[in-house]
């Protein structure tokens, strides 16, 4: 039986029925409602993009393409290469990709397919815990406690590690500072933990039993079956999944700026001082004025650009590897 | 023969060919040591957090200290306690009113998506966007707001909503689309079939079907605009008295003093910092407990 | 089930707003402010108790501790009036001075030649408000009672000596086993009134081994981690061990830190104080528009490292209002209720002389 009510001006012919006439103006009202709160979306998206491309115009045309690309920094010569920041995201979002993956990936797959139901609820409580502590309050135990902690730790390897070749350039060195790369690395890839791990457990969940029970019937150990079965049906969604915590990484403002060290350089020694993006427009933009604060919003713009990029890219994966599975 | 897997136990005398190899077993145990010893690994921040949340916090934390004014920085003679009252009343009544703003309208845009788009290509790419947009960094937000509302309006409580209903909203929607889906499409096809109006199906029908679901999403929406900073930063000029006046004048927050006594060398600046780190993680584990406690108990149509 | 669940969800709902509004009423009943010792009669002829209106200020940090405690007090004399203090630094102040953004601006210097342009031809008037050791502060575990002199410090702050075991620091501290940590540098990253006026004690003290100048942002070496404001140098002495930097007294001592002693032009080495201070300003001949240095001053007891800080107004300002407002406010920054502030909060007063001729120089605003 099909719905009655969307019938538009009365057709030709028929007694007229009540209800197949015009849509009550309320009707009509509470639709339209709908929309304009559906586009609403949108139209914060482009209004966002809009008002700080015109802000950061000062600056944009300023600073030119050469200078664009540049990394120095300095305040009180006007100079406002944004590179040192980028450098600082991606390397710290980088960071905690590599520590992130392994372990979300691990506790997702104990979740989707080792635990039995009843035990995988309280961890899934736990994951939750850890997903709704505020990233500020991260950061105040990152720059109280974690911070003070690894100053000692880093030097020790540091110290170890001085004079071999490769090693020596990314964990060695003279500046080292507890508040670096590596330990905003370490607190943001807490924070991604959670999403990546319920994402990445939502597409290993929609994996036909078929398949799996097949790989059992084999003789499958489960590993092998995760290898075998879950693994390609589910590594375009864990893919997307990874993708929006990277995009989360960058994002992430204040506990990376309580921990990353404030100072923009670009340095290959991970266990210096360094910034990011979302961190230096935290913590600048109250004293900041003119061509400094069109800067700083222009630097808001670029990682904007970026995270919607990475989000658009995650998201089309996702959803290509969710259809391919409803598919199947 | 589908029912010989591995996972049943052997026959008595059959001679078992599911065995696997003892390298195959040893790494199939191997790796689920691995998966367990993940799980370890991210107990340990929790836990530390935790703990040191609670004991430090808990040193700071008294009815005064939830009512009292924040100290200036150099405590007078004779001064002897710490505050957090104002940013308390800020939180409450900034992030009230972002989720006043947030929760109509993210309801009705997933009702829009889900009930009035079908399958039209407008409410595909508002759905994709919104999922988009939950990835838009809050430090973005923030500096959309300053903008297009700080430059022209001034600091106040109201910027600050505005903003944490920016990140809320995409939360709503895509947590109230999910529960909307769910709903059965009988119960719509029964109440067109009496006659109702497609308002009056989503409204009196489809919503209040999952309304448990709808609250327990806007229930951690808002935990999570709670604990946000970054927006804030932007918004409300973090000052240290109390301001009632949502409309006008710079306001205070739990996040933004944490944030603000996470760099301050003062002394005292370090326990009022730990104080609302607890009241805020407290705030927000509320919340997700009574999320929970509606999923369980009152979602009638769940995955 | 279904209305079980809508009614649950409103009182959760309800209660929630209930314990906001709760928060909000015993809130504002309890907001207090530290009592002001001071008696309602007011001693200086120019504070009149009636004006009403708002007084946007910004500038010094070093005066951020001062205005928060004199803002507060303010309130019991005049109810009328509203006090924003933005401690920004003073050379953002003076921009927002020039900008019309504020009304006055805190600096600890005077307006420098290449910003006289910005003034665009107003006149304005200085008024002194306060006096201020700068504090070396440090952070050496369990070494108190540091003591350096001018040509030390230049060798430090220039990155001349770079471990705390240097042979001229030992040479100071007979007695003390200085640990072989390196040595950070806390400085200012904004344009700042104190990094001015420490600058200017080097140029005056040590002025064969001082090579940066003077100026509100100097160029220190590249090592040094510098801090927004006199509370972020304060932060990065007390988080990192073997730091050492410069910053108001006031906000060292309520951070907590130790400070050095430094040796005066009479040869003692005197420990930062607001005695020390007062000692160090008796000694001080303001020039006509009242600016002074307060730079190693001699006398035995004199902090050799003490400042000062100004509230700038312009002469002509467009309201009636605002000069009331701008009179009432300054005028009871230096009666004695004001002036009795600083030395709890590890500041000193000005000397009498000064005062009285500040106060004077009220009476010349116009509107």
């Amino acid at each position: 039986m099909s719905t009655v009510v969307k019938a538009g001006p009365a057709h030709a012919a028929g007694p007229a029925h009540p209800l197949a006439h015009r849509r009550p103006l309320g009707d009509r009202g509470f639709a339209l409602l709908a929309l304009i709160a559906g586009l609403l979306v949108l139209v914060i998206l482009v209004l966002i993009a809009i008002t700080t491309a015109q802000q950061s115009a000062n600056w944009f045309s300023t600073i030119g393409l050469k200078g664009f690309f540049s990394s120095t920094w300095t305040v009180s010569a006007n100079k406002f290469g944004p590179m040192a920041f980028v450098y600082g995201t991606v390397i710290s979002s980088v960071i905690a990709l590599i520590i992130s993956v392994p372990i979300s990936l691990g506790v997702s797959l104990l979740l989707t397919e080792v635990l039995p139901r009843q035990w995988a609820r309280p961890i899934v409580y736990v994951i939750d815990l850890l997903a709704v502590v505020p990233s500020v309050v991260w950061g105040l135990w990152g720059i109280l406690i974690l911070v003070p902690w690894l100053q000692k730790i880093y030097a020790d390897i540091a110290s170890g590690l001085n004079g071999i070749p490769v090693l020596d350039s990314l964990f060695s060195g003279a500046n080292i500072s507890g508040a670096s790369f590596f330990t905003a690395g370490i607190i943001l890839a807490i924070m991604i933990t959670p999403i990546i791990t319920s994402l990445s457990r939502e597409v290993i969940a929609t994996v036909p039993a078929i398949d799996k029970e097949g790989a059992y019937a084999l003789g499958a150990t489960r590993w092998e079956m995760i290898r075998g079965a879950v693994w390609p049906h589910s590594q375009g969604g864990v893919v997307g999944a990874i993708l929006i915590g990277l995009g989360r990484a960058m994002g992430e403002t204040i506990a990376a700026a309580l921990v990353i060290g404030d100072s923009p350089e670009v340095t290959s020694h991970l266990f210096y001082s360094g910034f990011s993006m979302p961190a230096v427009i935290a913590l600048e933009f109250g004293e900041a004025s003119g061509e400094f604060r069109s800067a700083l919003i222009g630097i808001g713009l670029l990682l904007f650009v970026i995270t919607l990029v990475v989000n658009l890219f995650a998201r089309a994966i996702v959803e290509r590897s969710a259809r391919k599975m409803r598919g199947a | 023969m589908a029912s010989a897997t591995a996972r049943h136990g052997r026959q008595p005398g059959v001679p078992d060919l599911r065995e696997p190899a003892g390298w195959r077993r040893g790494k199939n145990q191997l790796m689920t040591a691995l998966m367990v010893l993940a799980f370890l690994i991210v107990l340990v921040p929790l836990v530390l957090v935790l703990y040191l949340v609670i004991q430090k916090g808990a040193q700071a934390i008294s009815w005064q200290f939830l009512t009292g004014s924040i100290p200036p920085n150099v405590m007078p003679l004779g001064f002897n306690g710490s505050g957090m009252g104002p940013a308390v009343v800020g939180t409450l009544e900034i992030t009230g009113f972002a989720a006043l703003m947030a929760i109509p309208l993210g309801v009705l845009g997933a009702v829009y998506i889900n009930e009035y788009g079908g399958r039209s290509v407008l409410s595909k790419v508002i759905s994709f966007m919104s999922d988009v947009m939950t990835g838009v960094p809050s430090v973005v937000m923030g500096l959309f707001i300053y903008t297009i509302w700080v430059l022209h309006f001034g600091y106040s409580g109201l910027a600050g909503s505005f903003a944490l209903a920016c990140l809320m909203l995409p939360i709503v929607i895509r947590s109230t689309y999910e529960m909307l889906r769910l709903v059965p499409d009988n119960l719509r096809q029964g109440s067109y079939a009496l006659g109702a109006t497609k308002s009056r199906v989503t409204l009196t029908v489809v919503l209040p079907a999952a309304v448990g679901g709808i609250v327990s999403g806007c229930l951690l929406a808002v935990a999570r605009a709670a604990g946000e900073t970054a927006p804030l930063l932007f918004t409300i000029l973090t000052v240290e008295t109390t301001n009632t006046n949502l409309f006008s004048g710079a306001n205070t927050a739990l996040s933004a003093q944490i944030f603000a006594n996470a760099t301050s060398p003062y002394v005292g600046a370090e326990a009022r910092a730990w104080g609302a780190a607890l009241t805020l993680i407290v705030i927000a584990f509320v919340l997700m407990i009574v999320a929970r406690i509606i999923t369980a108990r009152f979602t009638r149509y769940s995955r | 089930m279904q209305l079980r669940g809508r009614k649950q969800a409103i009182t959760a709902g309800g209660a929630v707003v209930a314990v906001a509004l709760l928060a909000a009423c015993s809130s504002n009943s309890s907001s207090s402010a530290p009592s002001s010792s001071g008696s309602s009669s007011a001693s200086s002829s120019a504070s009149t108790s009636t004006a009403s209106g708002t007084i946007n200020a910004a500038g010094s940090t070093f005066q951020t501790n001062f205005q928060q405690a004199a803002i507060s007090a303010f309130k019991s004399v005049d109810p009328n009036a509203t006090v924003n203090y933005d401690g920004v630094g003073s050379g953002t102040g003076r921009q927002d001075l020039y900008g019309n953004t504020v009304l006055i601006a805190g600096s600890d210097s005077p307006v420098p030649a290449k910003e006289m342009a910005s003034l665009k031809g107003k006149a304005i008037l200085y008024f002194p408000v306060q006096i201020g050791p700068i504090a070396i502060a440090y952070n050496l575990q369990g070494i108190t009672g540091l003591k350096l002199d001018a040509a030390t410090l230049s060798g430090i702050f220039q990155g001349q000596i770079t471990t705390w075991n240097n042979s001229a620091i030992a040479a100071l501290n007979p007695g003390v086993t200085l640990p072989s940590t390196k040595i950070t540098l806390a400085v200012r990253s904004d344009s700042s009134g104190t990094t001015q006026n420490f600058s200017q004690y080097l140029v005056d003290a040590a002025p064969s081994t001082w090579k940066l100048g003077t100026a509100s942002t100097i160029s220190w070496p590249s090592t040094a981690r510098a801090g927004d404001g006199g509370s972020g140098v304060a932060q990065i002495v007390k988080s990192t061990p073997g730091a050492i930097g410069y910053v108001d007294f006031s906000t060292a001592t309520a951070s907590g830190l130790s400070a050095a002693s430094v040796k005066n032009s009479a040869g003692d080495f005197v420990a930062p104080s607001s005695a020390a201070a007062t000692a160090a300003a008796s000694h001080v001949t303001p020039k006509s528009d009242l600016t002074f240095v307060t730079a190693d001053e001699p006398g035995a007891t004199s902090y050799p490292v003490t400042y000062q800080s100004w509230d700038i107004v312009y002469k002509n300002q467009p309201s009636a209002n605002d000069v009331a407002l701008i009179k009432a406010y300054i005028g009871y920054l230096l009666s004695s209720q004001g002036q009795a502030l600083l030395t709890p909060l590890n500041l000193a007063p000005l000397p009498t002389s000064i005062d009285s001729a500040a106060v004077a120089q009220l009476s010349q605003l116009t509107s």
